[in-house]
């Protein structure tokens, strides 16, 4: 498996118009100095609660943030994946810097994206045939029934039966399980490096959550694909994905493999977080909020500290401090936070971390 | 929450604040708006000055010859018999605003009570009700002012002959409340089954004090955002109407300075057609860029 | 769907029926008997009579028991109610006060001039409108956007009146581009139109690009939109093929409902222009005080308006898949 990224998030910010009182126009960063990187047949979760940036994260990967209103500040992406007609695969090129026609050939090609309301996200006036065949004739020189063959294995792929027929039909046809699969395989159609799936499986109940997480991993196993998953389900991350993002108010606070995030998490909020779990069979009265369970960890690593805007609600002057960055405190495990006097030169690190858990499992 | 801020927290919430308040707030923040309320309330006090005597009284005064242009004196010249237009201009916001008034109370009148008795007691009361309201809707509305306006004109009602501008009330005001009664029918519908109705219902108070008391005051936003636009339409129908003989007669209002204005444009006498355009335009302007930021400001629902 | 067609078609009539009781009472109870009136100044005794059974008012208004004791039982609907009700059936609707012609065949000449008028107009202003909206869509929130829509406040707000006078001063008069008044029939007639047809294209695009605007607005911050640009799909097919057959929807609504209002004519335009249609009749029937040129109109194009409704219901099934499943 490859030692590159196939997706570098670096120094990301994002901002947004947010009129004050007055009426006046002032920008607001929805995410700051955000990043993340994901390697190929890696999962990568994307943590936090709503408005925490994590949409706004992956949607800038595919440039699908409306701007105006919205407005990319700073950073770069660095997709290695390659662009058709333009770079190979392997060299990194900033996709911050493309152009609409550029964009357009990555976007549902090496990267798709799934969203979560897959009530709203199909087309209601299409059939769902339509819709996928759509994203094949975009990106694959084929023809209308070689793309509908695609369309009927992309549909079987993702566990529908009778696909032939099904591909008459309209989306509101379908249950909320099989719109998300429809998403699924409308993304994966053109079998692609990377697919960003925004909480593909908030709009439905548990069991169907679990099929469609299983059928995710199957066909990132078959398909060597990278994913970068959104998500505020914390038992859906302990037990899919291999590294953890955790972001709050725009920033990324710690990132590390999931078993590190879960057995040894470092800052004050990740431990509130986890804190608030309902834990099965622990009777308690009442259950702890992020910010009971958000206190400064004695053993946290020396040289380093935690702002202590970051178990403040609302900090005057932004969440973290405008000295905190990513500093990696521990082998493998980033978190956001500034070195002490003793410890000055130490230098801020961009997260990388090829880890996977199969890859453990199979050792 | 264990963390206590350094500073106070800077909150847009509003608690405390009454709906009316908050939405004045909103309102407050758009210059534009606020400008275009000032010349509403400028048209209104004009019509009030004329209505009362001490605007414009001297309207009939011959104050030149007859289609002097524009000057200093007579900043919009004078018509045929040397009448000063600019005079005739403000006169006319009498009759504008008093049938866009009329008609919108009558309106109000009418489709606020049927439409709450409508959407709160349902079966055939309801059925009639909009069976009513679907009638009236499926004329087209400009045919069915006319219509009404024509068969009122000169008609006796209750022993009271209609004169021409009566006649314009009426046809506007009773051709005009099916919207609103829509409105507010879905309205008290949907507020009928909130908790706050069975708390009502259940502590005893009468039908008629829940509609009233309680569900009409949750929709009045809903008809001051109706109304604010309507009043464009009723201005805008009172000079078609003049127009085609059904208002105003005897005096000024805009629609006849606009008939008038039709025989003077092709000699070449624009000032007339010009104070009159200018006069509804300006109201117009005023009243749709305040009843869009109307709506904004009290029905956050359908903000961005 | 359906059952749904099924009880609009049988709400229809009824609603038609409460047409026909509003043009009774406007026409016959509260303007009352105007045989008088018609009969002019200084007229016999004999002529107003004359009249008066002409127009159908010397019958009893609801019930006509005298005749019924004498005639029968059933005479008793032979009274201004129930022929009110027979005549629209039968389109009778009597003859033209000035002219003496039918008014039915008065209808049926004035709507061609009217729809020569009034179709142009409303494709134009439909198009122009869907067009301008779409474009304004991609740049949403912009300095063109809000210009675009303070045009459109500005252009609502100046009343039609003025608007037709001064441009049929400033550019037929003045200017000479076009002929001020007249009208021919057929394709000779068209330079007659182009003028009228501009002023109202001109005068609707207002309320039409605001109107059009919020359902472009309303559909391009849907999901479904992102979705389509998250497979790679450039603009101008997202508009066309993904946003513009979502917004048919409203699109046809108002279309629909305009149709009826199209078999009115431009009350004004066709008055000024000289165009000889229903509008102008209507205009012409005001004037000369004629109650049952307006009340044949009222009904007529009430009835086509009916059935625009019932035609859009239909058209929606066409567009939106779902409508056939409820």
């Amino acid at each position: 498996m490859s030692d590159t990224p196939i997706i570098e998030i670096e120094d990301l910010a994002v901002s947004f118009p947010v009129p004050d009182a007055a009426g006046r126009g002032r920008r607001f960063n929805a995410v700051q100095g955000v990043n993340l990187s994901v390697y190929p047949a890696q999962t990568l979760a994307v943590v936090g609660e709503s408005g925490s940036g994590k949409s706004v994260s992956a949607m800038s990967v595919l440039q699908l943030i409306p701007t105006p209103p919205g407005k990319y500040e700073s950073g770069k992406i660095v997709w290695r994946g390659g662009v058709p007609g333009h770079t190979q695969e392997g060299t990194g090129v900033d996709l911050l810097t493309f152009d609409d026609k550029r964009m357009r050939a990555v976007r549902g090609n090496q990267i798709a994206m799934i969203f979560q309301e897959p009530m709203t996200s199909l087309n209601p006036v299409y059939t769902i045939g339509d819709q996928i065949t759509e994203a094949v004739l975009l990106h694959q020189q084929v023809t209308r029934a070689e793309a509908n063959q695609i369309a009927i294995a992309a549909l079987s792929d993702v566990g529908i039966a009778a696909p032939a027929s099904r591909l008459k039909e309209y989306p509101h046809q379908l249950s909320g399980g099989m719109r998300q699969r429809v998403m699924i395989a409308m993304a994966l159609a053109c079998q692609p490096t990377l697919l960003l799936a925004d909480e593909p499986t908030t709009a439905l109940d548990v069991t169907i959550q679990a099929q469609i997480l299983e059928l995710l991993r199957k066909l990132q196993n078959e398909k060597q694909m990278a994913v970068l998953l959104i998500t505020h389900d914390l038992g859906v991350v302990a037990e899919n994905v291999d590294t953890v993002a955790v972001m709050y108010a725009g920033r990324v606070l710690e990132y590390a493999s999931v078993f590190d995030v879960f057995q040894n998490p470092m800052h004050p909020y990740t431990r509130g977080l986890l804190k608030s779990m309902p834990v099965l069979g622990r009777e308690v009265d009442r259950l702890p909020t992020v910010m009971d369970g958000a206190t400064i960890p004695e053993d946290f690593p020396a040289g380093f500290t935690v702002h202590p805007h970051t178990v403040d609600r609302n900090p005057p002057g932004g969440y973290g401090g405008p000295n905190s960055h990513l500093y990696e405190v521990a082998p493998n495990h980033w978190v956001l936070c500034e070195p002490t006097a003793e410890n000055k030169d130490a230098k801020p690190a961009h997260p990388r971390l090829a880890f996977r858990r199969d890859a453990v499992a199979a050792v | 929450m264990t963390a206590i801020s350094a500073e106070p927290v800077v909150s847009t919430a509003s608690a405390g604040r009454s709906l009316w308040y908050d939405a004045w707030l909103r309102f407050r923040r758009k210059k534009l708006a606020m400008v275009m309320l000032v010349i509403v309330v400028l048209y209104v006090i004009v019509g009030i000055g004329v209505a009362s005597g001490w605007l414009a009284a001297d309207w009939q005064d011959s104050v030149g010859e007859s289609y002097a242009p524009p000057s200093w004196d007579t900043p919009f010249g004078t018509d045929i018999f040397g009448q000063s237009v600019f005079r005739k201009m403000i006169y006319g916001t009498k009759i504008s605003l008093s049938v866009a008034f009329f008609a919108s109370l009558l309106s109000i009148g009418i489709g606020v009570p049927l439409g709450a008795i409508a959407g709160y007691f349902r079966g055939y009361i309801d059925e009639i009700i909009v069976w009513l309201y679907s009638t009236l809707s499926s004329i087209p509305g400009l045919l069915l002012i006319l219509a009404f306006a024509y068969a009122l004109k000169g008609a006796t009602l209750f022993g009271y002959k209609l004169d021409g501008i009566t006649a314009v009330y009426l046809a506007l005001g009773l051709t005009s409340w099916v919207g609103l009664c829509r409105l507010i029918r879905g309205e008290v519908i949907k507020h009928k089954n909130r908790d706050y109705v069975t708390a009502a219902n259940a502590y005893g108070a009468s039908k008629a004090r829940i509609i009233f008391r309680h569900v009409i005051p949750n929709v009045t936003h809903l008809i001051l955002i109706d109304f604010s636009l309507r009043f464009v339409a009723f201005i805008h129908a009172e000079v078609i109407l003049s127009f085609l003989g059904l208002g105003a007669k005897g005096e000024p209002s805009w629609g006849v300075m606009i008939d008038d204005a039709r025989l003077e444009l092709s000699r070449g006498y624009w000032w007339q057609m010009a104070a009159a355009t200018l006069a509804i335009f300006g109201i117009s302007l005023a009243l749709n860029i305040v009843g869009d930021a109307l709506r904004d400001a009290l029905d956050p629902k359908i903000r961005e | 769907m359906f059952s749904y067609i099924v009880r609009r078609l049988l709400y229809t009539p009824l609603v038609v029926i409460g047409v026909l009781i509003v043009t009774f009472m406007l026409f016959r109870v509260v303007q009352g008997d105007v045989s008088a009136e018609y009969a002019g100044k200084n007229a016999s005794a004999e002529t107003i009579a004359e009249y008066r059974k002409e127009l159908g008012f010397d019958k009893p208004l609801f019930i006509n028991s005298e005749a019924a004791s004498e005639r029968g039982v059933l005479a008793v609907f032979d009274s201004q109610f129930f022929h009110h009700f027979k005549n629209a059936v039968t389109l009778d609707f009597g003859r033209a006060r000035v002219s003496k012609q039918k008014v039915s065949s008065l209808l049926a000449e004035g709507a061609v001039p009217s729809l020569t008028l009034t179709v142009p107009m409303f494709l134009g202003t439909l198009i122009t409108a869907v067009t301008i909206s779409l474009f304004i869509a991609l740049v949403r929130g912009s300095t063109l956007d809000t210009s675009v829509v303070v045009a459109c406040v500005c252009g609502m707000s100046l009343p039609f009146l003025a608007l037709i006078m001064f441009g049929q001063y400033f550019f037929a008069y003045k200017l000479e581009w076009f002929p001020v008044f007249g009208y021919e029939p057929g394709f000779a007639g068209a330079k007659y139109f182009v003028l009228p047809v501009l002023m109202g294209v001109f005068a609707g695009l207002g309320g039409d690009v605001r109107f059009y605007r919020t359902v472009m607005l309303d559909e391009i911050n849907a999901d479904y939109i992102r979705t389509a640009k998250a497979k790679g799909q450039n603009t101008p097919r997202i508009l066309y093929r993904h946003l513009l057959k979502n917004a048919m929807i409203p699109i046809i609504s108002k279309v629909v409902l305009a149709i009826p209002f199209l078999f009115l004519g431009s009350l004004l335009t066709e008055r000024f222009f000289g165009i000889p249609g229903l509008g102008y009749l209507m205009v012409e029937a005001i004037g000369q005080r004629d109650f049952q040129i307006i009340n044949a109109m009222t009904f007529v194009i009430s009835v086509l308006f009916v059935l625009g409704n019932l035609a859009t219901d239909v058209c929606y099934a066409l567009v939106d898949p779902r409508v056939t499943l409820n």
